[in-house]
């Protein structure tokens, strides 16, 4: 046997001694060289997305006259984008936060949200029936506020004490498949305890309506969603950026050995992450809650995905990458499939707005794992 | 208290009361409050109250390692703790109930529905609040204190005892199928389940008991000669292994004829998720790869069958052909469907190659559902018909003889595809492929070193998945004859995982095991139908936490376990043997072995 590996050798399980990484990356260099198809690949596959996507767009606002979409059309798409996705937003940081930490996907997360979501639920209802809602509407809103973030808080907290604490350092897949099973669990205690129809949510009255700005008109709604997720967003920077805990965090996403080593307690910064991620969920839970005024059990599962899908948009581990990427993906969402299918005369575009989501996952999964504001890690994703 | 310390009783009792609360407000209680298992005494509701202290009381005296050694109770502390820790679980629980007769039931239903009057006089034996609570104090005493001694008890005695109990609890649950069973083998059933409650008599279930118990006391005495003779006579003589074969083959054969046709609908059920997690099992627990999105492949199959062999849509006025149809025969159409199915494998697999494990997950999980969009679109409605879905897919005949009814008919054509599918999958895991897959899931970055071409390995992983997933499609197509997209829920692959997951990843037996357990038992007991998905998730949770290598291990995997695990033990006695204090505890808890490294 000569030293050059043999054919059957190369696609088998033969040995090919390649000591050192160098020389792996070398040896997966020159293959790479030999046959770059998946570069090929790529290229082919992004420009006829581009294509696809461009003469959709060219398509759709060249259409005629009575079928197009009218200037304000576009308008409230892009507020409606915009509410959306500050919602996303929200609901991402908590992916972000814990997978920056723990490196786990947990998969849960929406299910945090939709406890918040019911958990207010009940307040909201009944002030409504006595009225409270509207003879103090601020306090009610604080009341159901805090009360949505102390029940996403604690679903949170059993969450990572009783499925992930004991499972920290096995391999990825056994966290996933745990946070997959507690996701289905909740969901079904939720079917369990609240039962299984969809129920209205009450909002007060000084919410409804619209206003008037530069000639647009925003729905109050969506206007105080953005509001109350920028003010979220910019604290919890702050917060991250300033205090000490905020700090220990911080030491602990980059090396949590290192950090436990320099006295910081690893298990209160999980918890505590685990918390803050609550914390955001609930909030978003109220401000989606009173967006389509209805709760119901399988909600979380929806914006959950799209939550991550924005957290990996953004760039997974990166807190405005979240934020961004929530903004993105709601505007791709409330746009995309008007701006792009209608052009291809497909009935109904809006129909196919969650394919609309994965499908921007996969394709910055493959074309840019790292997200927008990713890193750039060497490291495979 | 011996080594047992009075504070971990406490709070396992309060931690085993906030079980019961759970289990009364998500309604599993009242749900089988009246199912009767054995007389009209025992019903599951009652079972399930008595469960958590129990529990409690067997967790609460879990041996410790103590200076390298590890300590039991005895069984007099044992017992004692266990006592203790289920008198406060019923504590616990009495007084929630006590909390919540005194803020009124009907306020507390507005926000959880389960909670009605009903339950609370379930749970208080309809004897009245006081006494009520007394008996449920009375009865986690004594289930606590039984589940101490089940631990710290006589080993044999103990296993004798739970095999019997557990084979009562069994054959009550079963009652319906081995009632149905025993009709038709016209075996005389009365004096083992009664007519009127329809549960196991008392007098039957004290049988059952002596009988399981009995055996195994027996199994215990002579059985570790026995099992060597037989494991001996299975590795020497291949007749020995070709006689067993043909002994199951026969009795799945003719197992349809003894339970009649709504059990064989619910076994053609399990013969389809045998499929499913038999591909999946290829995809995960062969080569590592997690795929959620495996309905994809589901649903491919089924709509292609309907497709090539002549369904037509589903329409508000009738019926009426799609865009794209051919007719051809079932038996021609399938492998153009596996075909197809492959070549869909590698094109979801390729463009998530490079994905990391719980990346791929998440990808593959929007792929499945971008396939139910589609397939409920008015975008592709002329094709597969939107959400009225389409018919009139082939039963699959030949000369006249259907294999949709009765389902006895179908569970051949399944079982003669499982078997293929069982075959391959097995000769698979032992082949150059097979080890290449090992390879890859225990560490990529090796395998890749080592020349293992894990670009096309992976790529071969998601086709060979793929193929056999579409076959489960096409049969399940075949089954019900009409499909709809909400057939094709995100659900069926999370259920295909969990069939896959309880077994064991990578365990043949173990897909067959999990499909029986997930898909029979809930086909057979309806009343469970609306717990199933609840289960499934808590089931998932324990599994990865308590035993991640599922119930019926892959040899292989499992027998590293053991000699590591021995080595382990020989490594802590030495220690303490050498009087040699040993201050760290080996870090996993014995029984648990990550076997992937990802």
């Amino acid at each position: 046997m000569g030293l050059r590996p043999t054919r059957s050798d190369e696609d088998g399980l033969g040995s090919r001694n390649v000591g050192t990484d160098q020389q792996a990356r070398t040896v997966r260099l020159s293959r790479f060289e030999r046959l770059p198809w998946r570069r090929i690949i790529l290229v082919v596959l992004g420009a006829s997305i581009v294509a696809t996507v461009g003469i959709g767009a060219f398509r759709t606002l060249t259409l005629p006259e009575g079928q197009r979409y009218s200037a304000s059309a576009w308008g409230d798409f892009i507020v409606l984008g915009i509410a959306q996705g500050s919602i996303y937003a929200l609901i991402a940081l908590g992916y972000t936060l814990v997978y920056g930490i723990l490196r786990m996907i947990n998969f849960a997360h929406g299910e945090v949200f939709m406890f918040g979501a019911f958990g207010s639920f009940f307040f909201a209802n009944a002030y409504e029936e006595s009225g409270f809602l509207e003879r103090q509407p601020y306090v009610a809103l604080a009341i159901i506020l805090g009360v949505a973030i102390a029940t996403s808080v604690v679903v949170a907290v059993l969450l990572e004490r009783i499925a992930y604490r004991p499972l920290r350092g096995a391999p990825r897949l056994v966290p996933l498949i745990t946070a997959i099973g507690a996701s289905l669990f909740l969901q079904n205690t939720a079917r369990g305890f609240f039962g299984s129809q969809t129920r209205g949510y009450a909002k007060p009255n000084f919410l409804e309506g619209r206003w008037e700005l530069l000639g647009v008109a925003f729905p109050k709604i969506r206007v105080i969603v953005f509001i109350v997720a920028f003010v979220s967003v910019v604290l919890l920077t702050l917060f991250i950026a300033r205090t000490t805990t905020g700090k220990s965090m911080r030491a602990v996403a980059e090396d949590s050995e290192i950090a436990s080593l320099m006295g910081i307690n690893v298990d209160r910064v999980i918890v505590l992450t685990f918390a803050i991620g609550g914390i955001l969920a609930g909030i978003a839970a109220v401000l989606f809650a009173m967006t389509f005024e209805a709760v119901n059990f399988f909600m979380g599962f929806q914006p959950g995905i799209a939550a991550f899908t924005a957290a990996v948009l953004g760039g997974i581990g990166s807190i405005a990458g979240a934020a961004l990427g929530g903004l993105m993906l709601g505007l791709l969402e409330s746009l995309g499939p008007s701006l792009i299918l209608t052009g291809y005369q497909v009935p109904s575009p809006f129909q196919l707005k969650p394919g609309f989501t994965f499908l921007v996952l996969v394709l910055v999964l493959v074309f840019r794992p790292g997200g927008i504001l990713g890193t750039g890690e060497a490291e495979k994703v | 208290m011996g080594p047992v310390p009075l504070r971990s009783a406490l709070r396992a009792g309060v931690v085993g009361g906030a079980i019961l609360t759970y289990l009364s407000l998500v309604g599993l209680i009242e749900r089988f409050a009246d199912l009767n298992l054995v007389g009209e005494q025992v019903t599951l509701g009652r079972l399930f109250l008595v469960l958590p202290p129990f529990a409690v009381g067997y967790a609460v005296v879990r041996p410790r390692i103590v200076a390298g050694e590890r300590r039991l109770a005895s069984p007099r502390a044992g017992a004692l703790a266990g006592a203790l820790s289920g008198a406060v679980t019923m504590v616990v629980f009495d007084a929630v109930i006590a909390l919540a007769e005194w803020v009124d039931v009907g306020r507390i239903r507005q926000v959880f529905v389960t909670a009605t009057p009903g339950v609370i006089e379930f749970v208080t034996f309809e004897r009245g609040l006081a006494t009520g609570l007394g008996i449920l104090i009375g009865l986690g005493l004594v289930s606590g204190a039984i589940g101490g001694l089940a631990r710290t008890a006589n080993r044999a005695v103990a296993a004798a005892l739970s095999v019997g109990a557990v084979t009562v609890i069994v054959m009550g649950l079963l009652q319906r199928i081995v009632l149905i069973a025993l009709v038709q083998l016209g075996i005389e059933s009365d004096f083992l389940y009664s007519p009127i409650t329809r549960s196991l008599t008392w007098g039957g279930s004290a049988g059952l008991f002596v009988l399981a118990g009995g055996a195994n006391v027996l199994w215990h005495r002579s059985g570790p000669e026995t099992r060597e003779r037989f494991r001996g006579a299975m590795a020497e003589k291949s007749a020995a292994r070709t006689g067993i074969l043909l002994v199951v083959l026969a009795l799945l054969v003719i197992l349809p004829l003894l339970v009649g046709s709504v059990i064989s609908q619910v076994l053609g059920s399990v013969m389809i998720f045998v499929l499913l997690g038999l591909g999946l099992n290829i995809v995960v627990g062969y080569a590592g790869l997690l795929d959620l999105g495996y309905v994809a492949f589901f649903a491919f199959g089924a709509y292609m069958t309907a497709l090539l062999t002549g369904a037509t849509l589903n329409t508000t006025t009738g019926s009426a052909a799609p865009a794209f149809s051919v007719d051809l025969n079932f038996y021609i159409a399938i492998w153009v469907v596996v075909l197809l199915a492959a070549g869909m494998g590698l094109l979801i697999g390729a463009p998530v190659l490079r994905l990391r494990g719980d990346y791929l997950a998440i990808v593959t999980l929007g792929l499945g559902e971008i396939v139910r969009v589609l397939a409920e679109s008015r975008w592709l409605q002329p094709v597969v018909g939107g959400p009225q879905g389409m018919r009139g897919v082939t039963d699959a005949e030949i000369a006249g003889y259907s294999f949709r009814n009765p389902p006895q008919h179908f569970y051949y054509l399944a079982l003669a595809f499982v078997l293929l599918a069982l075959f391959v999958s097995w000769r698979l895991s032992a082949s150059r492929v097979g080890r290449a897959w090992n390879a890859m899931r225990e560490d990529e970055q090796v395998a890749d070193a080592m020349g293992v071409s894990t670009t096309k390995y992976k790529l071969l992983a998601f086709a060979m998945g793929g193929a056999v997933g579409s076959l489960g499609g096409a049969l399940f197509a075949v089954q019900i004859g009409s499909l709809t997209p909400a057939s094709f829920q995100i659900l069926v692959s999370i259920t295909a995982l969990a069939v896959v997951i309880l077994g064991g990843l990578g365990s043949l037996p173990g897909v067959v095991a999990g499909a029986l357990v997930l898909i029979g038992l809930p086909g057979l007991l309806r009343e469970f139908e609306e717990f199933r998905l609840l289960i499934y998730g808590a089931a998932l949770v324990a599994i990865m936490v308590l035993r991640p290598q599922g119930l019926l291990p892959n040899v292989r995997r499992m027998r590293e376990l053991h000699d590591e695990e021995e080595a382990q033990d020989e490594w802590v006695k030495r220690f303490a043997d050498e009087g040699a204090a040993v201050a760290a505890v080996p870090g996993n808890p014995p029984g648990v072995e990550y076997g992937d490294p990802k």
